[in-house]
C-alpha cells in the first residue's frame, strides 16, 4: 500500500514537471516531448486509480496519435525561427497570475467538499458492491458503454466523422470552385 | 483507494492552471492546442479520480468522450493551422493580422 502511494506521488510530481516543462521550452519538438512524459505519467495514474482501459486509450490514442499529429504537422510547416523568437507574449505575467489563481482556488476548494459526499454515497457503492457481479473495470465500461450510453456514444462517432471531414476542407489546397 | 480524492483533484487543478498558463501566455499556435491537451487531460484525470471514488463507471465513460472531442479538436485545429500557414507563413499569433486594419 505504501509503495503504491510511492509511485502516486511520484507519477503527480513528475507530471507537474513534465508539464511545467512543456509549457516553458523554447524549442516545440522539445515541448512535444515533455507532453509525451506527461501523457504517459497519467496514464500511469489511470491505472493506479484502477481504469486500465483509459490507461490503455490515453497511450493509443493521446501519446500514440494525437501527439504525433501534432509532431507532424510541427515538422511539415518547418519553423526555422521559431527556437529564436519570443516565446511569451508581453503578457504573460497575467497568464500567469491566471493560471496560479485557478490552481490555488481549485486547491483551497477541494479540501472539505469532497470528503463530505463519500458519506451520501457510501450506500449506494455498498448497494452497487452487493447487487452487481465482480467485473473488471472494461466489461463494466463496456456494459454501460452499450447500453445507457449508446446514444453518445454514436454521437460521439458523428463528431468525428464531421472533424474528419472538416479537416480535410480545411487543409486542401484551395481549388478553383 | 490508495489516495484521497482530494489529492488527485488537487493534482488535476495543478495541471489545469499549468495549461491554462501555457494557452493564455504562448505565442505558437501548435502549443497553444498542446496546452490545451494538457488542461483536457487534467479534467480526465479528476474525472476518473471520482469515478473511483464514487465506485461509477460514468466518470470513465466521460473521459472516453473527452478524448474523442479531444480528437476531433486536434483534426479540425491542426487543418486550421496548416490553411493559414498556406496563406502566410509562420505559426505565431502575432503573424495572423489579416484581419486587422
Amino acid at each position: 500500500m505504501l509503495g503504491a502511494q510511492a509511485i502516486f506521488y511520484y507519477m503527480a510530481a513528475a507530471s507537474v514537471a513534465s508539464a511545467l516543462l512543456a509549457v516553458t521550452r523554447r524549442n516545440p519538438v522539445h515541448s512535444m516531448l515533455w507532453v509525451l512524459a506527461l501523457f504517459l505519467h497519467v496514464a500511469g495514474i489511470f491505472v493506479l486509480l484502477g481504469a486500465e482501459f483509459l490507461a490503455a486509450v490515453q497511450v493509443i490514442v493521446y501519446a500514440g496519435a494525437i501527439l504525433i499529429f501534432y509532431l507532424f504537422v510541427l515538422m511539415l510547416l518547418d519553423l526555422p525561427g521559431e527556437a529564436a523568437r519570443p516565446r511569451f507574449g508581453k503578457h504573460w505575467p497575467f497568464a500567469a497570475a491566471v493560471g496560479l489563481s485557478f490552481a490555488a482556488l481549485a486547491w483551497l476548494a477541494r479540501v472539505e467538499t469532497f470528503e463530505s459526499v463519500r458519506v451520501g454515497v457510501a450506500s449506494g457503492a455498498e448497494r452497487m458492491a452487493t447487487d452487481a457481479p465482480a467485473q473488471g473495470s472494461l466489461a463494466e465500461i463496456g456494459v454501460a458503454l452499450f447500453g445507457p450510453f449508446a446514444l453518445p456514444f454514436e454521437m460521439a462517432s458523428l463528431v468525428l466523422l464531421a472533424a474528419i471531414v472538416g479537416a480535410v476542407v480545411l487543409a486542401r489546397r484551395s481549388a478553383a470552385p | 483507494m490508495i489516495v484521497s480524492v482530494g489529492t488527485i483533484v488537487g493534482l488535476s487543478a495543478i495541471l489545469f492552471g499549468i495549461g491554462a498558463f501555457g494557452f493564455l501566455a504562448r505565442r505558437n499556435i501548435i502549443l497553444m492546442f498542446v496546452s490545451i491537451e494538457v488542461m483536457l487531460n487534467a479534467v480526465n484525470l479528476s474525472l476518473i479520480g471520482f469515478s473511483r471514488h464514487l465506485e461509477d463507471p460514468r466518470g470513465q465513460i466521460l473521459a472516453l468522450f473527452v478524448i474523442a472531442v479531444a480528437a476531433a479538436e486536434a483534426a479540425v485545429g491542426l487543418g486550421l493551422v496548416i490553411a493559414l500557414n498556406r496563406n502566410k507563413p509562420g505559426a505565431g499569433v502575432g503573424d495572423l493580422t489579416e484581419l486587422k486594419w
